[in-house]
């Protein structure tokens, strides 16, 4: 049977348990250069966060935007923003911090004056006045209290979905979701870090976009490896044979789901920014698109693994199976010969678990 | 039989029907945001006689920009740009195109003040010539008109204010002009002067205000003569509401020292002894030229966290005021605003791409879930229409009473959540699949999976509308505005599984025609089932 027809029936079997230490390796690989782009060139926050120049200069009416993001473009001013209205230009674009202390002290600097003038001479072809521009310097609009009391609401968030996280599945589960999350976003973010991508309000939403992908994509996953738990006991698995046929059986899905949630990202990217140009459409759908794509991954090859280890070495439930199954197999090896027929665990000190824990 | 999943699949289609109805004569639409429509911009700036300066200044400003952002954009989802620029605040909004409108929304942004209630007076403005007619209504209220004893100095309202009456309280820290003493004008008077404009609210003269229902006891309407502003809302630290039954209160949390706590004090004092300062003993809380409450003041001292309002208020309006105290104080004071129309940052072109891209990728998505899926596909589609067409009623709604705007990030985020709100479809056709894989019939298992598949969906929507509820509550602007988004979105899918997918995939598996023929749904056949 093709594999394309088994994936189809959902018959695959990859031994995902098998390659989980070499993915988890790329992973580590992948944040540690992440880091690195994060500490190492830091991130390129957008005119949102870090404010910038703004230029005003009265002007006539027909004056259309976009004529002035053509006459900005050769000082690398094409993202500026531009309002047009009231007889009245304005622009606002990035300055480095340097620059923004000079205005407000002001200095004269090159990228200002140069700005300046060609703002003069679009008002005014024929008698350019650099004096009719005013310089100022423009605050964020994201300010320090937004950032403050997001990032609290993100540490409340992370610490009440472990707590939901265990009491619905394992504490285990909650262990790698979150690292799961986290990792996609260092990820993300540490791209952004690494090219240079500039972030901007929308980047933001992006990410959080992405940390809400990845957590509902691994929940699902941890919800069909719960559901599967009974077949420690019924088909005499250990834990990671368990948990390798329910990614097996939620591999489809996963595939699928990235399928969906891909494919009008992927439009917007070469579509939208692509064919139609539309610049500030691309940075945002990229991050969308990288993001969501190692959210799928992360809960299959990330968090997966880290559960799975976890619960190995620290699944200490009296009535943990696949604890005692593992026990009851030692036992096997070391008495060779005598063979172990009942389902039930062998090892007295570990009583079974109460049948009516076993489907919660 | 078929009644039973009949009858829910035609009352939610009928609903969303209705809703889309409705939202269409009430004429709601997606208002879009200042990067694809533009809208009005109001430049705030400081008052001239502001004290502040360099880098104190700038402070306030970036205070100011937070209450301003907070007043505007309660839910989040507004998107206003507000920016500091140099010494001046700019704040833009989208889609409104009256500049008129703008200020208005800018202008709840006034200085709160805390006046003390001289007299109360008819709501009518009262010819002087028939001044005896008017008085005689002030028995029955815990206020009545208390002519001042002291009004030689009677001329115009906007007479001599030189703040010479400052004798009574000499501590530095009172606020310039005293209370009710030496008002300019008598109660009389000021029954045929007309009700104060807010534009001519001043800080240091009286003022007459129509009175709230609170105080206008017995009356149905009247006004309140109320005096030189005590304290502004700069003392003010926040504010609360809460309920101790019988009652809901406001608590008001002063800073410290000086400038906070000290000044109220000063006029608690005045109040507690009903001095000709504040005569009344009640404090009017003045926002914008509207009273939004006036306490009665019970003790003289208080200590600056133990404070409670008190005044039958229900719900709505405790958390109302609590609202004003908190967000209604900036702590500078501005000129007139200016306004104007402001264009598109990005321009439709953009919005256009945003739009067309959008339009084709998700005719990939629906051809894929059809390729896939086939019959089944077809009922996701169906699912995703009608969540769709929830939630533009719902942002339409949001729109038109909340200012809710659309920006391009926004617009992508919507493709993104349609495209990954197909998960629940998936989860549910997957594991469809798989119960046929291990033998059972279509019917028994559309029977068998839905509960299970659902409980996995339910779950992990819990998860995310328990994120969405934590970043909700506990942030502002955009990341506040994505979070309703999430739990609207983790709802609408919730309910466009379990109202529609469910009773429709029953529905298309009970047709014996379409039944026998498992290709139809994407599911294993039966001559492959053997390998």
């Amino acid at each position: 049977m093709s594999r394309l027809r088994r994936m189809y029936r959902n018959e695959t079997s990859v031994p995902f348990s098998k390659i989980w230490t070499k993915v988890l390796l790329v992973s580590t690989v992948l944040i540690v250069v992440s880091a690195i782009g994060l500490f190492g060139r830091n991130l390129n926050l957008g005119l949102e966060f870090e404010g910038g120049g703004a230029w005003e200069v009265p002007v006539s009416n027909d004056l259309q935007a976009d004529e002035v993001r053509d006459a900005l473009r050769p000082l690398g001013l094409a993202d500026a923003r531009i309002q047009t209205g009231g007889g009245v230009l304005r622009v606002r674009t990035e300055l480095t911090k340097a620059v923004q202390n000079q205005i407000d002290d002001a200095q004269e600097v090159d990228t200002v004056e140069s700005i300046t003038l060609v703002l003069a001479e679009l008002a005014n072809p024929d008698n350019p006045d650099p004096n009719s521009v005013s310089v100022s310097t423009a605050g964020p609009s994201w300010g320090d209290e937004i950032t403050d009391k997001a990032v609290t609401a993100l540490i409340v968030f992370f610490i009440i979905i472990a707590l939901y996280i265990t009491v619905r599945l394992r504490w285990e589960m909650a262990v790698g979701a979150l690292i799961a999350v986290a990792h996609d976003i260092v990820i993300t973010v540490g791209i952004y870090a690494l090219f240079q991508l500039e972030v901007t309000p929308a980047t933001v939403i992006a990410f959080l976009t992405i940390m809400g992908y990845s957590l509902y994509d691994t929940l699902v996953v941890f919800d069909k490896v719960r559901d599967n738990e009974h077949r420690l006991v019924n088909a005499k698995l250990d834990y990671r044979e368990v948990v390798d046929q329910a990614l097996n059986q939620v591999l489809m899905r996963s595939v699928n789901t990235s399928i969906t949630s891909v494919l009008p990202v992927i439009s917007v990217l070469v579509i939208g920014s692509g064919v139609m140009g539309a610049v500030t459409l691309r940075e945002f759908a990229l991050a969308l698109l990288i993001g969501l794509l190692i959210g799928t991954f992360s809960s299959l090859f990330v968090a997966a693994p880290i559960a799975t280890w976890l619960r190995e070495r620290f699944g200490n439930e009296g009535a943990d199976k696949g604890r005692s199954y593992r026990l009851s197999e030692a036992v096997k090896k070391r008495t060779s010969g005598s063979s172990i027929s009942s389902p039930q665990p062998s090892n007295p000190s570990i009583p079974p678990r109460p049948r009516k824990n076993k489907r919660r | 039989m078929k009644q039973r999943f009949l009858t829910p699949l035609l009352t939610i289609v009928l609903v969303v029907a209705g809703l889309l109805v409705w939202s269409l004569v009430e004429g709601n639409s997606v208002l879009l945001g200042l990067d694809l429509k533009g809208g009005a911009e109001v430049v705030l700036e400081p008052s001239e006689d502001t004290e502040l300066e360099g880098e104190e200044l700038r402070d306030a400003l970036d205070q100011s920009v937070e209450i301003i952002r907070n007043r505007v954009d309660g839910l989040g989802v507004a998107e206003p740009d507000i920016t500091r620029q140099s010494n001046r605040i700019v704040v833009q909004l989208a889609g409104v195109e009256d500049q008129d409108r703008a200020l208005d929304v800018v202008g709840q942004t006034a200085e709160l003040r805390f006046r003390p209630v001289c007299g109360r007076i008819p709501a009518e403005q009262v010819d002087l010539s028939g001044e005896n007619s008017a008085t005689d209504s002030d028995n029955d209220g815990p206020v009545g008109i208390q002519p001042s004893d002291r009004d030689e100095a009677s001329s115009e309202e906007t007479s001599s204010m030189d703040g010479v009456e400052t004798k009574e309280i000499s501590a530095e820290s009172t606020p310039e002009g005293v209370g009710c003493e030496d008002l300019g004008f008598t109660f009389t008077e000021a029954l045929s002067m007309p009700t104060t404009l807010p534009e001519d609210d001043d800080a240091e003269l009286p003022v007459i205000l129509l009175g709230d229902s609170e105080v206008c006891v017995g009356q149905g309407e009247c006004r309140l003569v109320l005096g030189r502003t005590m304290l502004t809302g700069a003392a003010l630290e926040t504010a609360d509401s809460t309920f101790r039954p019988p009652e809901w209160y406001v608590l008001p949390i002063f800073r410290s020292g000086e400038d906070g706590i000290d000044l109220f004090n000063i006029a608690a004092n005045q109040c507690f002894n009903q001095t000709a300062v504040c005569p009344t003993s009640q404090l009017a809380i003045v926002l914008d030229g509207v009273t939004e409450s006036t306490p009665n003041v019970q003790t003289p001292y208080f200590e600056r966290d133990q404070i409670t309002i008190s005044g039958d208020f229900d719900q709505e309006r405790a958390e109302e005021t609590a609202l004003v105290l908190r967000y209604g104080s900036l702590p500078l004071e501005f000129e007139t605003p200016s306004s104007r129309i402001v264009s598109a940052t990005l321009g439709k072109d953009s919005f256009d791409a945003g739009v067309v891209a959008g339009i084709v990728g998700l005719a990939f998505v629906a051809l894929f879930m059809f390729a896939y899926y086939r019959l089944l596909g077809v009922a996701a589609i169906l699912s995703l229409a009608l969540s769709g067409t929830m939630l533009w009623v719902i942002l339409a709604w949001l729109s038109t009473s909340r200012s809710l705007a659309l920006t391009l990030a926004g617009v992508v985020g919507l493709i993104v959540s349609i495209g990954t709100s197909l998960d629940s479809n998936v989860v549910y056709f997957e594991h469809l699949k798989e119960d046929i894989g291990n033998g059972r019939t279509l019917r028994s298992a559309v029977d068998r999976s839905f509960p299970i598949a659902f409980k996995t969906i339910f779950y992990a929507n819990l998860a995310s509308l328990i994120g969405a509820g934590i970043l909700y509550f506990l942030t502002v602007g955009s990341v506040r505005g994505f979070a309703l988004m999430l739990g609207l979105a983790s709802i609408l899918d919730l309910i466009a599984t379990y109202f529609f997918l469910r009773p429709f995939v029953k529905w298309i598996s009970l047709s014996d025609t379409l039944s026998s023929k498992p290709w139809l749904y994407g599911l294993p056949t039966q001559e492959v089932e053997t390998p």
